[in-house]
């Protein structure tokens, strides 16, 4: 079941994730002044309320999935060494013998 | 580690520390409100008899009967901040044995959205009005007070005394008591 969500995208980069965390800010934000200024005039607290429920959806909607502009600035990994020859048949050993230990 | 699950879970949290400043917010745009309005309370029919109290002394303690009309307009006690009122009129009066009696009489509750235009004539006390000896008869200082609470939905739980009572003299002589 696990392995199913795993395989769904989710990353974004540095500056995605700052974006993402800015919208979301300033949409609840907003909905919140509006949602207190409307149930205020109104005279209903549950107007602000969903209000600011309204304003949690959108931003679900908006920042929850790696929508591709929150993908824009990918970093930029060193390309890959050349491999040594003697490591990679040690290391599998060793985490097997640890593994025994255990 | 930036995933759906960290960024639903900072949303929320953000989400909610805004809706507990707002909620904050409506206390404060509502605290310092006053909330009393005039009330009109008349009696119109007093009756005294003197019967077994069979919960409290074990004696003939007084008994009144009270019939009254109240007229009031609550709607400026209505705000955002209110979800209902529980409304209750008390008699106040000094007896020899205690300095303060306090007997509610009769109590409503108003919801948010029902008619805030109280209007009731004759009314019958819901509750007895007795006393636990004998000092309604010729009492002649009794108050019957309108008051309220005042239920919020967040902040403080207000107990307001409508402006407007009514002060009464209690007959000197019993009702007859009919035997049965």
């Amino acid at each position: 079941m696990l392995s199913i969500f795993k395989t769904i995208p989710s990353h974004m980069d540095y500056k995605g994730q700052k974006l993402a965390e800015q919208i979301f800010q300033g949409i609840i934000l907003i909905s919140a002044v509006i949602g207190f200024v409307f149930g205020l005039f109104v005279e209903q607290f549950g107007w602000t309320v969903y209000i600011v429920l309204a304003g949690f959806a959108v931003s679900c909607v908006l920042t929850l999935p790696p929508w591709p502009m929150y993908r824009k600035n990918p970093l930029s990994w060193q390309p890959p060494l050349p491999e040594m020859s003697s490591e990679p048949s040690q290391k599998p050993q060793e985490t097997t013998k640890k593994k025994k230990h255990k | 580690m930036n995933t759906v699950l960290s960024r639903a879970n900072s949303l929320f949290a953000f989400s909610l520390s805004v809706m507990a400043a707002l909620t904050f917010g409506c206390f404060v745009t509502t605290a310092f409100k006053d909330r009393r309005v005039p009330v009109d309370i008349h009696v119109s029919r007093v009756m005294l008899k003197n019967v077994d109290d069979f919960t409290g002394p074990r004696e003939r303690s007084d008994l009144g009967f009270v019939t009254f009309d109240l007229s009031a307009d609550l709607q400026p006690v209505f705000d955002w901040n209110v979800k209902q009122l529980f409304i209750y009129l008390s008699a106040e009066y000094t007896t020899r044995s205690n300095a303060l009696n306090q007997v509610v009489l009769w109590d409503k509750i108003v919801l948010r959205g029902e008619s805030t235009k109280l209007n009731l004539r004759d009314m019958k006390s819901k509750y007895f009005f007795f006393d636990d000896g004998n000092g309604l008869r010729a009492n002649k200082n009794i108050t019957l007070t309108l008051s309220w609470n005042v239920v919020p939905n967040a902040g403080i739980l207000p107990l307001v005394a409508g402006s407007g009572h009514v002060s009464l003299p209690f007959p000197d002589m019993y009702e007859s008591t009919k035997s049965y």
